[in-house]
């Protein structure tokens, strides 16, 4: 039929006289599609219908709201590595910034000024809103050592029972100082009048870091992500209703790498348990006090300086310190971006800071956390270039010692950057 | 050590490796703080919690004079018919720590004919009040005087947002403070006081009074007093301790104390007023406020104590009033004894010392004045005790719903807060300070 009517284009065009039509193609409108996409099956015994149930769960949890998403991700226990903030492993602080993709850097970030030398003229170019006046400090200093000498002079106290000396004299001294110095500085900073000062809270954080081949049972040969929690429980932890500036940018490319452990964690030695996920702050999600401001750990009996000492470990002294300034803050953070909905598939849009001080009582160790990532779980890690940050000091020595009602040797630098670092705020 | 002790050590020895399990146990009975012994516990043999039988008295060798024993000892063997041989005891040339026997009641150096009633952290009083307000030869007042009161509700000491803040802090004390479902009271009650002391304590911003004052815990008291004819002590840690700088202004003026020498003090025969007070033949009449002479904060400010069910003695709120009583009246008296002397005299100058005490919910206040050391006979200067009673915070704080025939009778969540509870605990820790 076609062909018998089919009848030479050019007399018809000719016929016309539109020679000079141009053949512009003429958009239509865009047609719906008639049939739906093509995606792999949901239920088949494929790895097509396996990616795309995992596709499916990844959109879930990334359309439910904060309390489902972490229900969500801390739902199926699973034998994971528990680390230890407070760990007798040698040289775990390397293994620790491995888990956590940590660079550490050693000193503080530039707006806290530590006083190496001992002048004391203190030079103009400082910025005002990290010092105080020399009345308020000579106020702070009178209530530090008044709370060393309560518990090692004043007070009538029976001896303390073996391997408790710092839960008997440091423990109460330390609520003493962190309680004092919180509302001696509210004054100066007033994001310390909406704080919320927890003693004994408790920090849990999990995730997964790297992957490992099952290598026996049903399930041997499949690779399965490395999964990793902490608990922790500080001494005391300060928590503010808004969240501390960042120290450096997001995106900045930093000078220290993060050490990379080809070894599995058991040789570190870790140990694998099975027992509730939990994520926690120190508070649940309604609470308003959700972001960190500084946390104080105690040193227990066993790590302390002249334990230590007795069995060959003064190396290690240091090293203990940075491991759990690591260790802590890392969970803190991370349960701080995932109380804000972020998790290693929708990583943080702005950085996580976080602050901690370390002590056995007359020692102190400062440090300060950046989270830029949570990114470290098999599938996000690959590609990513951001690492989290680790600042910190090594430890300094507050006071020598307490002598005839009086405090010795007290040094006024280690004082200040307590006081700093109390100041730290936002705007 | 005691022998008796080493016994009971030995015997909690493997179960105090085994505390978590232990723990679960303890919860379940019904009284908190409860020792291992008597109890069951599977995990363990019977033999290691069962109860050790009391130390049985030795037999008394009677000596009748002019009998003469005849003993095999002699013989150097057992002979039937012969009595046994009595040896001198064998004392060891050194001093064996782990070997120590202790001597007998009566020939302990301390001990004294008269007994000496002392009134612990564990006294449950019968009386409660009346009891306390006898032993302390005071009188009382219902509600805090006004003077107090007017503190918080000035505009200028009150806190930013303060019922919203409290609120928070009670919620985050009662149910966010824990991974799981609830916090348990000895948590939750501890929390709550330290959140409520930190939220006063960011008033330092504007009264800096506030920061002459420093929080003691675990410290421990003596105190020692005649009343009618018996000997009465007040001993042992208690709460936690605020000291300040400067002492705590008088509550009431010369006329109300000297008006008080006219009221008489409450009796409650035949009940004696020793009742339930710990009865000590061997003790020590020590007066000390549990800190050395040139401390610097002297005075004892507010004293909180906290009824958390975790102490083998759960106090009802009559005997935790009773409780705070003594307990302020011992620092006053220590302080007072300290600064004058022991000879008894009616103070120029009047001690006042507060208390509270909460049980996570109900808060009791009471705030005491120490008019008088001379406390040996019924009449005279009194001392004044204000206290509120029962003060709640909350009516409910619960996690689920209470649903009766499908109505909610409690929401969940906190429900039926008091603002005044705060408003009197905020006028306490201002008290003296503003």
């Amino acid at each position: 039929m076609a062909a018998r009517t089919r009848l030479p284009l050019q007399s018809l065009i000719h016929k016309n006289g539109n020679v000079f039509r141009s053949d512009r193609i003429v958009h239509t409108a865009i047609q719906e599609p008639v049939y739906p996409p093509i995606v792999p099956s949901l239920t088949a015994k494929s790895k097509s219908a396996k990616g795309r149930q995992i596709a499916e769960h990844l959109d879930k949890v990334r359309a439910a709201d904060v309390q489902e998403k972490l229900t969500f991700l801390t739902r199926v226990q699973r034998k994971k590595y528990v680390l230890c903030p407070q760990t007798f492993a040698l040289n775990a602080d390397k293994w620790y910034q491995h888990f956590t993709k940590t660079a550490y850097l050693p000193g503080l970030p530039e707006k806290f000024i530590v006083d190496e030398t001992k002048e004391e003229s203190v030079p103009d170019t400082q910025n005002a809103s990290s010092t105080i006046d020399e009345t308020a400090f000579a106020d702070i200093r009178s209530h530090v050592c008044h709370s060393i000498l309560q518990e090692n002079w004043y007070m009538k106290k029976r001896q303390p029972f073996l391997q408790r000396e710092q839960e008997h004299y440091v423990a109460p001294y330390l609520r003493n100082l962190v309680s004092g110095l919180t509302h001696a500085m509210a004054k100066h900073n007033p994001v310390l009048q909406l704080s919320s000062l927890d003693f004994d809270p408790q920090v849990n954080f999990y995730w997964m870091r790297g992957q490992r081949t099952i290598p026996r049972g049903h399930r041997g040969g499949r690779v399965e992500p490395i999964r990793f929690q902490i608990d922790d429980k500080p001494h005391s932890q300060i928590r503010i209703p808004h969240q501390l500036p960042q120290f450096v940018p997001l995106e900045v490319v930093m000078s220290a790498e993060v050490p990379e452990i080809k070894f599995a964690p058991d040789l570190l030695p870790m140990f694998r348990r099975q027992y509730e996920n939990n994520i926690f702050t120190g508070a649940k999600l309604p609470d308003p006090g959700c972001y960190g401001h500084t946390q104080f750990h105690l040193v227990p009996d066993r790590y302390r300086r002249d334990k230590m000492a007795k069995r060959n470990l003064n190396d290690q002294i240091e090293v203990y310190l940075r491991a759990n300034g690591i260790a802590s803050l890392f969970a803190w953070t991370g349960a701080q971006a995932m109380y804000q909905g972020f998790w290693s598939h929708e990583d943080v849009t702005r950085p996580f800071v976080s602050q901690a001080v370390i002590t056995d009582g007359q020692y102190f160790s400062f440090f300060c956390y950046q989270l830029n990532t949570l990114g470290l779980s098999m599938e996000t890690d690959a590609g990513n270039p951001r690492k989290n940050v680790c600042w910190g000091t090594d430890s300094m020595r507050l006071y020598e010692g307490v002598k005839d009602g009086a405090v010795v040797g007290l040094d006024d630098s280690v004082l200040k950057l307590l006081v700093q670092f109390l100041l730290n705020r936002s705007g | 050590m005691f022998k008796e002790t080493a016994q009971r050590l030995k015997a909690a020895g493997p179960l105090l490796a085994q505390t978590t399990l232990l723990k679960e146990v303890r919860i379940s009975s019904t009284h908190g703080g409860s020792s291992v012994h008597g109890h069951r516990y599977f995990n363990v043999t019977c033999s290691l919690c069962a109860k050790v039988p009391p130390r049985k008295k030795p037999r008394v060798k009677v000596d009748i004079p002019g009998l003469e024993r005849i003993t095999y000892g002699d013989r150097m063997h057992y002979v039937p018919g012969l009595a046994k041989p009595s040896f001198p005891t064998w004392v060891r040339d050194w001093n064996d720590p782990s070997h120590y026997y202790a001597p007998k009641e009566e020939e302990m150096p301390l001990h004294k004919e008269k007994p000496c009633f002392i009134f612990n952290q564990r006294t449950n009083a019968l009386e409660g009040v009346r009891q306390a307000l006898w032993l302390t030869k005071s009188k009382l007042t219902k509600g805090l005087p006004d003077q107090v009161l007017s503190l918080a509700e000035n505009e200028a000491n009150q806190i930013e947002n303060q019922d919203e803040r409290v609120q928070n802090a009670i919620r985050h004390a009662r149910f966010w403070d824990t991974t799981e479902e609830r916090p348990s009271r000895e948590k939750f009650c501890m929390a709550l006081l330290r959140s409520l002391i930190h939220l006063c304590g960011s008033l330092q911003v504007s009264h800096s009074g506030l920061g002459r004052r420093i929080l003691a815990e675990k410290y421990s008291l003596a105190a020692t007093w005649n009343r009618g004819e018996d000997l009465f002590q007040v001993r042992g840690q208690n709460g936690l301790l605020l000291n300040s700088i400067a002492p705590l202004p008088v509550l009431a003026g010369k006329e109300e104390v000297q008006s008080t020498a006219d009221h008489v003090l409450e009796t409650f025969y035949p009940i004696s007023p020793t009742i339930d007070l710990q009865s000590v033949q061997v003790y020590e009449e020590q007066n000390h406020t549990g800190f050395k002479e040139d401390y610097p904060y002297p005075h004892a400010h507010t004293l909180f104590l906290l009824e958390a069910g975790d102490t083998p003695v759960t106090l009802l709120p009559e005997q935790l009033r009773a409780k705070m009583i003594m307990f302020a009246f011992g620092n006053a008296l220590a302080r007072a004894h300290t600064l004058h002397g022991t000879k008894p005299r009616v103070l120029e100058q009047p001690i006042v010392v507060q208390s509270v005490a909460t049980n996570g919910r109900m808060f009791q206040y009471v705030m005491f004045q120490l008019n008088t050391t001379d406390l040996q006979a019924d009449e005279g200067v009194k001392n004044q005790v204000w206290v509120e009673n029962d003060q709640l915070l909350y009516d409910f704080a619960k996690v689920h719903p209470l649903i009766k025939k499908r109505v909610v009778q409690i929401p969940p969540g906190l429900s039926g807060y008091k603002p005044e509870t705060f408003q009197k605990f905020l006028s306490l820790y201002l008290h003296g300070a503003v």
